[in-house]
């Protein structure tokens, strides 16, 4: 894959809830508007995300608590209700008209959760690798709970490779190192005040309500939510598609980014296409 | 000096290879290495070797608690005390019943534990030290659920309604984030009124727990299982920092910890005695507890994190406990074991150094059997415990963190500052 060139970001800060949080969006790109939300451990801004970025503008919030600059504002934040209307009025707010929504992991559940409230706010949606769902006989891994030394066996078909090595990155400087070491830890406890102890906070019963075209990606080996929580999320969101990714664990779009991003894109033009066959004749 | 025996349930015929082939206490399969005459008996004997202990003059009983673990089998220490508080009673026996681990960061019924702790405080007449940990990443979070980011708020909104639970003279309803009760006027309430049962928070080093604590006026206790040389050190060091910075007296009683001793008529013949048992009990508890369930994300605020990263020296020797040896544990201090003259001169010189008012004496542990409790039981109340207690007596510091009717002294007033809510919501 050609790399693609590093766009310029901005960073706009929406104040929402009563003027109690200040929310972080990284803004970069142009085009129409895609809403990105980022895994439990915090925006890592990847080549995926770059070229989304040339045909759209992305914005991709930065979930309470998980901005170096603002640790705490995740002290504000205590229900996944709020964390739902608290999403819903920073999109309002950045006036960015019907976005397409793409979640990954822990954002993947949280994507879910605002489609499914807001039905008509979002043009499509893709979930990738969500957690949300719960099977017994599969149960999702607990990663919080997780020693930090098997997270790139965890999260990776090849704990070895690039992309693991990409997201498990420390810096040369020892204070910057434990900085990051640091915040990464605080990210998952932040994001996982909403999922504590098992991930399963009533999504199944809300999901039905999506309308929006609907992309299910999946790593085909991933170990921390099975592929087959893939048909599961299918089978709740009336017209959904699968796409699986093969070679990939629970981070498509670091290991297998050509792959992910060309489904990705296929569906985004697709749809735009066809939307009406996607969502059923009744929509 | 404040002396009280510690005890906890352990299973006490765990395989020698237990910590090579399991990975922590708190997944250890229960029928696979147990048998119910074990368990029942280690309940028997913890409460013959708590009895004992308290026919031997200890001035507390105190009692941990951990849910779902093999080295603990205590997933509420009320249960033991209550027993405790009824039986000393009976046989008149004057020492504080001390449940030191009722975690409040644990526990979603808040109302509960103070009724407990009430009911306790009313069979003991008025013989109860309520100890009140944040409570532990594993048993907290893993067990009972609560989010590790909740930790901590759970903990400042439970002691809140448990104070004030005890001390209401009217119905009053809780509208608390955590718990909302529309009627609270729980019976009993505690036989101490004023001052309320003396309350003691556990804590590993946290400086925020210190202050919380000093500012409050409770007593602080730190459990030495990572070696007093190396981290009791820093940990005492830094409450005494925060006392001053308080500006409230040095009472030494303010202080309270927990060492692991064995005693024997010569330091040979301790060693022969008491090794096996504490390389047990070091190897096959704390020291199978992995990092990952002692401390999870969310739980420790994101500067305590950086501090752990920047210097892990608050953990001591744990990094080596699961496969620790007697003489290691004697290096780090995690134990003190010898002839009374040599548990008396470590424990005295390590007291004053660092203003340890109340001493928590586990003489039980591990594997050691029933019978060799109780000789360390004896031995350490006949010919070390007495010479302890002579400890601070000559400095004039009042003890106010200990039940009237055993001799504590109530706060003068102004300083009884336990009715003052700090604020909640204050960060973990």
């Amino acid at each position: 894959m050609t790399a693609t060139t590093q766009p310029v970001a901005t960073e706009k800060v929406v104040v929402v809830w009563d003027n109690t949080i200040r929310l972080r969006v990284k803004v970069v790109g142009q085009g129409p508007a895609l809403v990105y939300l980022h895994p439990a451990g915090g925006l890592l801004w990847d080549e995926f995300l770059s070229r989304l970025a040339q045909d759209y503008t992305v914005y991709a919030p930065e979930f309470p608590g998980t901005s170096p600059a603002d640790p705490y504002a995740i002290h504000q934040v205590h229900d996944l209700w709020q964390v739902v209307l608290m999403y819903e009025e920073a999109l309002r707010k950045l006036n960015i008209g019907t976005p397409v929504l793409i979640g990954q992991s822990f954002g993947g559940m949280l994507a879910a959760e605002l489609a499914a409230s807001y039905p008509d706010r979002f043009s499509k949606l893709i979930l990738m690798d969500a957690i949300g769902l719960w099977r017994d006989d599969q149960p999702v891994v607990n990663w919080i709970a997780a020693p930090p030394s098997q997270l790139p066996a965890l999260l990776f078909a090849d704990p070895e490779g690039p992309a693991a090595k990409m997201m498990f990155a420390s810096p040369a400087d020892r204070e910057d190192a434990i900085a990051a070491r640091a915040g990464m830890v605080w990210a998952i406890g932040c994001t996982g005040k909403f999922i504590w102890p098992i991930p399963d906070k009533g999504l199944q019963h809300r999901l039905h309500r999506i309308s929006a075209p609907t992309l299910i990606v999946w790593g085909e080996l991933d170990k921390l939510v099975p592929v087959s929580y893939a048909d599961e999320f299918a089978s709740r969101i009336y017209g959904s598609k699968v796409a699986v990714i093969a070679d990939s664990a629970h981070i498509p779009q670091l290991e297998q980014t050509d792959t992910t991003y060309s489904v990705v894109k296929e569906f985004l033009h697709l749809s735009d296409r066809h939307a009406p066959s996607l969502v059923g004749a009744d929509s | 000096m404040k002396v009280t025996y510690f005890q906890q349930v352990p299973y006490r015929q765990l395989p020698d290879d237990f910590e090579k082939r399991f990975e922590s206490v708190v997944t250890t399969p229960y029928f696979e290495l147990t048998t119910s005459e074990n368990v029942a008996a280690a309940f028997r004997e913890a409460l013959d070797e708590l009895m004992h202990a308290a026919r031997s003059g200890f001035d507390g009983l105190t009692v941990t608690e951990h849910g779902q673990s093999s080295y603990d089998m205590v997933p509420n220490p009320d249960l033991i005390e209550s027993a405790l508080a009824y039986a000393t009673e009976i046989e008149e026996l004057p020492t504080a019943i001390y449940p030191v681990g009722r975690s409040l960061g644990k526990s979603r019924e808040p109302l509960r534990v103070a009724e407990e702790l009430a009911m306790i405080d009313c069979i003991s007449r008025g013989r109860l030290v309520s100890g009140f940990p944040v409570g532990l990443a594993y048993d907290a979070n893993i067990n009972n659920g609560v989010p590790p980011a909740q930790t901590r708020q759970r903990f400042d909104e439970n002691l809140e309604l448990v104070l004030k639970a005890w001390k209401a003279r009217e119905v009053f309803p809780w509208n608390g984030r955590f718990a909302q009760h529309a009627a609270v006027n729980i019976w009993p309430r505690p036989v101490q009124q004023d001052p309320l049962p003396p309350v003691w928070i556990t804590g590993i080093g946290n400086p925020r727990t210190m202050q919380m604590s000093i500012e409050r006026e409770f007593g602080f206790n730190y459990f030495g299982w990572f070696g007093l040389k190396v981290a009791g050190r820093r940990i005492f060091d830094r409450f005494w920092e925060e006392v001053e910075r308080a500006g409230k007296d040095a009472n030494p009683y303010r202080l309270g910890f927990m060492q692991s001793i064995c005693v024997a008529d010569t330091d040979a013949k301790a060693e022969a005695l008491y090794a096996k048992h504490a390389e047990y009990f070091f190897r096959k508890a704390v020291g199978s507890i992995p990092m990952e369930r002692l401390a999870l994300p969310g739980g420790i605020d994101i500067r305590g994190v950086e501090a752990l990263m920047r210097d892990p020296g608050d953990f001591g020797i744990y990094d080596k406990l699961r496969t620790v040896t007697f003489a290691e544990l004697m290096d780090a201090g995690a134990l003190v074991c010898g002839s009374p003259d040599t548990v008396v001169e470590q424990v005295t010189a390590h007291a004053r150094e660092y203003r340890i008012g109340n001493l928590h004496a586990m003489l039980q542990f591990g594997s050691m059997p029933h019978s060799l409790a109780k000789d360390n039981i004896d031995l350490f109340a006949e010919q070390v415990m007495p010479r302890l207690r002579q400890l601070w007596t000559d400095q004039g510091y009042q003890h106010h963190w200990w039940p009237l009717r055993l001799g504590g002294i109530p706060l003068p007033a102004a300083a009884d500052v336990q009715a003052i809510a700090a604020p909640i919501g204050a960060q973990a």
